[in-house]
């Protein structure tokens, strides 16, 4: 029995560190990208898997080259806001659309659904319209404007409430807590997980939101990171080794915040006991 | 619901079922005025300029009635994008969610280091696109690709990986897999999260086996999520886009057996200036995605269990 | 009921103006606008007969590689006239993306880039600065100093909508190592259709390692040139496609039987073009003078590789696929005096040599160009000048990039795994036809 549990374990690390390899592929691939010359960058015959001489200097060259001091706050600034509008405005509403009753829920509920089913582009023009008549153009104000509310986010807590004890919900109205007091204080704890998820995932597409931030904000002061890496890449001969630098100084912050976020996941079955 | 209606006719509206209608809608108010201005207006205004020979930069469209729509059903191509984004859709959600799902399962257990295989699992999400691309470039690269490098050694010849008509769409579909693996798994432990201990407690003394445990308490508890991840997944598949633009140029031998509706809408659009004709390819699609939609919603009624 | 709804719709309100308030005072804190005075001064004086200091105009382009040196150009500029100028880069699909959602809300940028496929949109959609008077009135630009070729690209009905900024032709690029392995000349200006193909021929290894030639299916820095080199057209003087015409099938077909022999790989995305020949998988290739800056700075390329005129057919015609970018103003510009003089400066002889010796591109200015080959003095890139005399501007109608696109479609599959090109080609000649008949007028 024991050294069956010990095979299944060690077949299992085996998969799970084959689906790291392939998993981790790209970013490998951009950290030695960025250490390369141009040749080698491109080089295919022979392919140049590691660099000669470490190219440090394409670093330098795209930290002189971009004020990414900046880059870092207008996106983190944006990323934050839209979280929080995002994970609060969701919340509200996917409380409402999972546990009360009130006329009219299901066609409400199939608006934040048809959201989800166009493709973003036909968006961002009349998107466009809307801040440049509100003289917002270049601004933070701007990044954050289509991720005012979140379709995705109400759907998703939506489910993460549909998944709750009605039991539970019940005996605090029976307690005396009004509607707003039962979602603030004792339904929306129990989704930590899912508004986890939403923000997790908010940041992230806020972060890799490209076509917004370069069509709304044309200054450099109010660019983003995922803005400035497009036009390094628009170059008619594009220097992949300083495009994979700017990657590599883009993604680091966004890796450590999935990694302290992730956190939240890992207590697992063995503490959450406690929570009913 | 019914019931809240049929209790509104009969009688005077009780104060505790008006104060629910009230904070119901303001608790839903921000998020529906916000879809409406941000989102549901341009929808419409899509669709209604489906029905108009669009004029440059928003101004002089020409009403031409149902045309788009008739030169888009008689244009073979329209058909071509319909199954190839079908048949992508149909590759890549399936194997996504099993994958995910086990590898959420996999994760939310005591496994030794899974904070670091969750963080791992998660990267492709984050790299940029231009290094994801480049890494799959040079993959699928028939000349000096690493898949046909390796190919060739084994004796087998060289695969058109990218410009093969037959296998270029299920080369796309393998990048479509691996980089939404991470957004399934990430939601998917955020729902198992959810899931009581307790049940599992009472299940091993009960002597269930894990794949009893997985059968009958896990997949049931999960569904509600699941059922999240299969909807949105399958509309973000059905709108690809981003993948094939950047593998597949209009030139590739290839194109018409890669080519999506998205593709089609932004080339229409975008490119040839012709936002009406774009406009009806985006109503074709949504039309496509609320039926595929709409089934879902009746049919989680049958394995999705709410508590 | 009714107060009911009432206070509810107030509540919305309360929210929606929190928001608003909060975006509000956030836009004030976070953002710093470059020049605080710039909408002061241009309500004082929007028609300003001379052109007012601390002035801000935006030039927006699509190259970052060039926009680096054109800023050195805008910081002249502002020391010179205290213009401050703007330069804001966009790749080039965002690039026409941005600045038609700019265009359809009135906020184009006061300077940008022009192209062929896209001057008709813009300016017969009165997008554009109608600039004939000003060029007429100025003393510094005269259009007889540009190619004529390149000005009528951005002239509708006689009025001139953008000013030349620089061109574009196509070379033949050619591996000196390969030919010297291989015994063969390298390519110069006398060599024909037979020449290149006999020169492929013996470049080519049995093996597969090694090809002779690169064709790729590209129309730009491809076919189209032997297309023009021939005698053949794509568009007719009168606006019909050329595709049908026997000489320019014959071209066609000569460039296909590259690949058809086995001369040439099968390539037909963009990116893989550079690729084959960075890693020498053919011993020739054709590349716009674009290319140079990424070319220098690729050590193998460097080393081995340089490039020539491309050779006449059979019976002599020569060509090479011409084309070039425009400086224009938009029609909404607040700044329409300071907007003319950047283009002034940028246009006039001493703007464009300075272009030109910062090896941005092949400046327009008749004369001016001498200043770019000394940029890659590596390469023999007069060969792209010298062919400037017959050149052949990239063919266009009103609306380019569609029939350009099916072209493709439709010429794919026989150009990848043979099949009729005669056919093929009366197929594009037909789509073309009925592209441009319903196109935009």
């Amino acid at each position: 029995m024991k050294s069956k549990k010990i095979r299944t374990g060690i077949i299992l690390h085996i998969v799970l560190a084959a689906g790291a390899i392939i998993m981790l592929f790209p970013f490998l691939w951009m950290v030695l990208t960025s250490l390369k010359s141009v040749t080698e960058s491109t080089s295919m015959n022979p392919y140049v898997y590691f660099p000669k001489v470490l190219q440090w200097d394409n670093y330098k060259a795209v930290w002189m080259n971009n004020n990414f001091i900046r880059l870092y706050f207008n996106t983190f600034t944006m990323m934050l806001l839209r979280v929080l509008c995002a994970v609060f405005f969701s919340a509200m509403a996917a409380y409402a659309f999972a546990r009360l009753h009130f006329p009219g829920k299901n066609f409400l509920f199939g608006i934040v659904l048809f959201q989800m089913m166009v493709p973003v582009q036909i968006f961002v023009i009349p998107q466009y319209l809307m801040v440049d008549f509100l003289n917002m153009r270049n601004t933070i104000f701007a990044l954050v404007f289509p991720g005012l509310v979140s379709a995705f986010g109400t759907f998703l807590l939506r489910q993460f409430f549909l998944g709750l004890p009605k039991e539970l919900e019940e005996s605090a109205r029976l307690d005396g807590c009004n509607i707003w007091k039962t979602f603030w204080r004792i339904m929306l704890p129990l989704t930590k997980s899912g508004l986890v998820a939403l923000a997790i995932f908010t940041a992230l597409f806020a972060f890799k939101d490209l076509m917004w931030p370069l069509i709304v904000n044309n200054q450099e002061n109010s660019a983003t990171l995922s803005s400035a890496l497009s036009k390094i890449q628009s170059a008619y001969s594009v220097k992949y080794p300083e495009l994979m630098a700017s990657s590599v100084l883009a993604i680091w912050p966004m890796m450590l915040l999935y990694i302290i976020f992730q956190r939240q996941f890992i207590e697992g079955i063995a503490t959450s006991g406690g929570k009913l | 619901m019914a019931v809240m209606k049929d209790t509104a006719r009969k009688r005077k509206i009780p104060r505790n079922v008006l104060n629910e209608w009230k904070w119901a809608y303001i608790m839903i108010a921000p998020t529906i005025i916000g879809l409406f201005i941000l989102n549901i207006i341009p929808i419409l205004q899509t669709v209604y300029l489906s029905f108009f020979k669009s004029g440059a930069f928003g101004k002089g469209n020409i009403f031409i009635g149902l045309k788009n729509y008739r030169d888009m059903f008689s244009d073979v191509q329209t058909w071509y994008a319909v199954r190839n984004t079908l048949v992508y859709t149909g590759l890549v959600v399936p194997i996504t969610m099993a994958i995910a799902l086990l590898a959420a399962v996999v994760l939310n257990r005591r496994v030794r280091g899974k904070g670091i295989y969750r963080t791992i699992y998660f990267v492709p999400m984050v790299a940029a696109p231009a290094a994801v691309t480049m890494v799959w470039r040079w993959l699928y690269n028939y000349q000096f690709g690493f898949l046909n490098h390796i190919l060739h050694n084994l004796g087998i010849g060289k695969v058109k990986w990218t410009e093969g008509p037959d296998i270029a769409l299920v080369s796309i579909a393998v990048i479509g897999i691996w980089s939404t693996i991470g957004y399934c798994m990430v939601i998917l432990l955020a729902g198992l999260q959810e899931i009581p201990g307790d049940f599992y407690e009472a299940s091993e003394i009960d002597g269930a086996s894990r794949v009893n445990q997985f059968l009958h308490i896990t997949l049931p508890l999960v569904s509600p999520t699941l059922f999240f991840v299969a909807v949105t997944s399958i509309i973000s598949s059905m709108q690809v886009f981003d993948v094939i633009f950047m593998m597949i140029d209009v030139a590739n031998p290839a194109y018409n057996r890669t080519v999506s509706l998205v593709y089609l809408f932004y080339n229409n659009s975008f490119k040839y200036s012709n936002k009406g004709y774009g406009s009806a390819i985006v109503v074709l699609l949504l039309v496509i995605i609320m039926m595929i939609t709409m089934l879902q919603m009746k049919a989680q009624k049958k394995w999705v269990s709410y508590m | 009921m009714k107060k009911k709804a009432l206070s509810i719709f107030l509540s919305i309100l309360l929210v929606m103006s929190f928001m608003a308030g909060c975006s509000k005072n956030l836009n004030s804190k976070e953002t710093v606008n470059p020049d605080p005075t710039k909408d002061a001064k241009a309500s004082e004086t929007p028609v300003a007969t001379e052109t007012v200091k601390g002035v801000t105009i935006s030039y927006a382009v699509w190259d970052s590689n060039q926009a680096k040196l054109i800023q050195q150009l805008a910081d002249a500029f502002e020391t010179e006239t205290g213009i401050h100028v703007d330069i804001q880069v966009n790749g080039w699909s965002d690039y026409w993306t941005a600045l038609e959602a700019a265009a359809t809300g009135g906020s184009l940028p006061d300077t940008f880039w022009m192209h062929s496929n896209n001057i008709y949109y813009y300016a017969s959609n009165g997008q554009l600065l109608d600039l004939t008077d000003e060029i007429n009135s100025s003393s510094d630009i005269k259009l007889e100093n540009y190619p004529a070729g390149l000005n009528q690209i951005y002239n509708l009905e006689g009025r001139q909508y953008a000013i030349p900024k620089d061109y574009d032709t196509i070379g033949l690029w050619y591996n000196k190592t390969m030919f010297d392995a291989a015994g063969v000349a390298y390519p110069n200006g006398d060599w024909t259709w037979e020449d290149l193909k006999a020169a492929a021929e013996k470049l080519t290894k049995k093996d597969g390692s090694q090809y002779g030639i690169l064709a790729p299916l590209h129309n730009q820095e491809g076919y189209y040139n032997f297309v023009y080199q021939n005698g053949g057209t794509i568009v007719t003087p009168d606006k019909k496609s050329g595709y049908d015409d026997p000489k320019t099938i014959d071209a066609i077909k000569y460039y296909f039987d590259f690949v058809r022999n086995g001369l040439s790989p099968v390539i037909t995305g963009d990116a893989e073009r550079a690729e084959a020949f960075q890693n020498g998988l053919t011993a020739m290739a054709f590349f716009g003078s674009w290319n140079l800056s990424g070319f220098a700075a690729n050590e193998y390329i460097a080393k081995n590789c340089d490039v020539a005129v491309l050779p006449k057919s059979n019976n002599g015609g020569q060509a090479s696929i011409f084309n070039g970018l425009g400086n224009c103003i938009a029609a909404t510009t607040e700044h329409p005096k300071e907007a003319w003089k950047w283009l002034e400066y940028l246009s006039n002889e001493a703007g464009q040599k300075k272009q030109a010796e910062l090896g941005i591109a092949i400046s327009a200015y008749n004369g001016t160009a001498d200043a770019w080959t000394k940029a890659y003095p590596g390469f023999q890139v007069q060969a792209y000048l010298d062919m400037v005399t017959y050149a052949q501007i990239r063919p266009y109608t009103n609306q380019t990039s569609l029939w350009e696109d099916k072209a493709y479609e439709l010429l794919t599959n026989v150009y990848a795994n043979g099949g009729d090109v005669e056919a093929a080609c009366k197929e594009v000649a037909a789509m073309m036809n009925n592209a441009i008949e319903h196109e935009q007028k």
